[in-house]
């Protein structure tokens, strides 16, 4: 206790110094609490993006559907949509269930045809969940029984317009060849070059009389949370075991896991460099602070306090040092991202994206324990080098250091 | 036959490094030390008497030779049982006092008692006994930066004194003071060889040497004169 209360003291000899000290370490700090909050708001913006671009928080189809491939692959599709579907809505956080049906085809505009993976979807319903799929001509698909939204490609390549009618030609599970008429509602953009020069949108309905079943292929869902699916998940395949499902991680491995593996790494090589700078910064002002103590500490072991006690007061002053400027650092960080930059930093256009957008930070408590943790942990490290280079000179050498 | 001496010193060399030669500071010393006395290490500077002095309070280690503290040889002591001896047995007395600048007198005074584990009670009584024993009762909640020299150097001496150790070891206590400041500092520690404490001192200040019981005088480290009152 004595101990403490001496280093504690100690932050008073010499107040320049000790806020020099505070001010590093608070930066460092500072810096980790910011560079994870917004990696964090880049990663959450990213998940929402994702879950609200056209997956969903994720999906439902039967065991193996997606590992298989069939000859005729509407015999896997599920058969009882309305049990599942009613199941669904009883569970917490589901305030979206999205049946669909893929459809495959040819679409026909004047003399431009080109083959097209179709979704059958309930339009009104997704709209209004998939807020983040841009529309970047017309208006998305909403209640037009007859309406078609084209991915940017497609659209393209038929030189098809909102307002348009286009002929789309698909072939029923019986196996005759069928045709409708479908006006073009709007065009949009993922991002996603391979999706938009493949993938349109026409109403469930449409998409299941040109089939000619009533089978449903997949039932994604929107939730209010995503930490929710887990949950949801588990309960639903507890229930219907024929039923399988995936994440929209899983769904978009690629396009979103490894982005936020690459997010990760380069938080984790960014905080590495932020604190090699606060070590460097900080060792050679606690060193100077400790060496030019080096009397007094010899004073300390002639009077009998040992290599371990003189350790400990050097180690409690970079415990005390390390505590102070974290929580100042996180606390200012706090404030600035609060009130200076709440609306969060303006980003250009992400890939496939026109608009500008702002990424918020996002804190959380694991994150400043993180950013606390790591700003006292390089102060005791700079501490306990600096002491130990001191308490290895012998008492009288210690003594005569002046 | 058990050593009834303070400090028994036999065959005692020491050497510093001086790039790549060393430097003979303690030549063959050998020279038995009483309990009870004022004691005096004299001779001109380089004489090796700082260095007899680190070597018996274990501030400096042994290189070749032989000191026993009441009996038991430091040779062959664990850093352990050292640090023991210095933190209850030895006070120390410095030429720049080494007070700490960041706690008040009594604080400075009562440290390393504390660190003993005796309760609260015992380091309160035995801080204000050694502080009114120095004349610096009206001055316990000063910093070392507010007291003149000599009020310095009696916190320090209060801080060796109140371990009630065997032994003080002073290294020239009265060289930063003038000469009525370095007299009142030698009453002082006269006093506590009266009450039985052991004090020795390296000096080469005539007055202090009048206060000695004992005096040992070293030459280019070695011992040329040695002699009682």
């Amino acid at each position: 206790m004595q101990i403490m209360y001496f280093a504690f003291r100690n932050l008073f000899r010499n107040l320049r110094r000790t806020l020099a000290i505070v001010i590093t370490i608070a930066v460092g700090s500072g810096a980790l609490f910011c560079f994870d909050g917004f990696i964090q708001g880049v990663q959450k913006d990213f998940r929402e993006n994702t879950i609200r671009s056209h997956s969903g928080n994720g999906e439902f189809h039967t065991k193996g559907y997606l590992d298989s491939a069939y000859e005729d692959p509407w015999k896997e599709w599920i058969s009882n949509y309305d049990d599942v579907a009613d199941f669904l809505y009883e569970q917490p956080g589901v305030e979206y269930i999205f049946p669909r049906v893929s459809i495959n085809g040819m679409l026909v505009h004047h003399k431009k045809s080109i083959s097209g993976a179709g979704q059958g979807i309930d339009a009104d319903e997704e709209a209004e969940f998939f807020q983040s799929l841009e529309i970047v001509d017309g208006e998305p698909l909403t209640d037009q029984a007859n309406g078609i939204l084209l991915g940017k490609g497609l659209a393209k390549a038929i030189d098809a317009h909102p307002g348009e009618e286009i002929r789309f030609y698909t072939k029923s599970i019986h196996g005759k060849i069928r045709s409708r008429y479908f006006q073009v509602a709007g065009v949009f953009e993922t991002g996603n070059a391979d999706f938009d020069n493949r993938v349109f949108r026409i109403q469930i309905g449409a998409a299941q009389s040109l089939l000619g079943t009533s089978r449903i292929e997949s039932i994604s869902i929107g939730l209010n949370d995503h930490k929710n699916w887990d949950a949801v998940s588990a309960s639903l395949t507890a229930q219907f075991p024929f039923l399988e499902s995936a994440s929209f991680a899983e769904i978009n491995k690629i396009w979103y896991q490894h982005s936020m593996d690459w997010l990760d790494a380069q938080y984790h090589i960014i905080q590495i460099i932020i604190l090699t700078i606060v070590l460097l910064g900080i060792f050679n002002t606690i060193s100077t602070s400790i060496l030019e103590r080096k009397e007094e500490i010899g004073n300390l072991r002639a009077n009998g306090e040992s290599v371990f006690d003189v350790m400990r007061l050097v180690l409690y002053e970079g415990l005390f040092l390390g505590t102070i400027g974290g929580f100042v650092g996180l606390a200012s960080a706090y404030l600035v991202a609060s009130f200076i930059l709440h609306q969060g930093i303006l980003m250009p256009p992400g890939p496939g994206q026109t608009k500008q957008f702002f990424i918020a930070f996002v804190f959380t408590e694991k994150m400043a324990v993180t950013a606390l943790s790591l700003s006292i942990i390089s102060t005791l490290i700079a501490s306990f080098f600096a002491g130990i280079k001191v308490c290895r000179m012998s008492i009288a050498k210690q003594l005569r250091s002046f | 036959m058990q050593d009834t001496h303070l400090f028994s010193i036999k065959d005692l060399s020491f050497s510093y490094p001086m790039g790549s030669i060393q430097v003979c500071a303690l030549d063959r010393l050998n020279v038995h030390i009483p309990a009870k006395k004022l004691v005096t290490l004299s001779g001109p500077s380089g004489s090796g008497k700082s260095t007899l002095l680190h070597l018996l309070g274990l501030i400096e280690p042994l290189q070749k030779g032989e000191i026993a503290f009441l009996g038991s040889p430091f040779s062959s002591m664990k850093k352990s049982l050292q640090n023991q001896i210095r933190r209850r047995d030895i006070g120390f007395i410095f030429q720049r006092f080494h007070l700490i600048p960041v706690l008040s007198v009594e604080e400075n005074v009562s440290y390393f008692i504390s660190r003993m584990g005796w309760p609260k009670s015992e380091v309160k009584k035995r801080t204000e006994e050694a502080l009114d024993t120095v004349g610096l009762s009206k001055h316990i909640k000063k910093l070392p930066f507010e007291l003149s020299g000599l009020q310095r150097q009696r916190v320090a001496i209060a801080r060796a004194l109140v371990k009630n150790p065997k032994v003080i070891l002073a290294d020239e206590p009265t060289a930063n003071l003038d000469q009525t400041t370095g007299k009142g500092v030698m009453d002082l520690l006269q006093k506590l060889v009266e009450k039985g404490v052991s004090v020795i001192i390296s000096t080469h200040d005539p007055m202090v040497l009048s206060y000695a019981d004992m005096k040992i005088h070293l030459l280019d480290g070695k011992l040329v004169q040695q002699g009682d009152k």
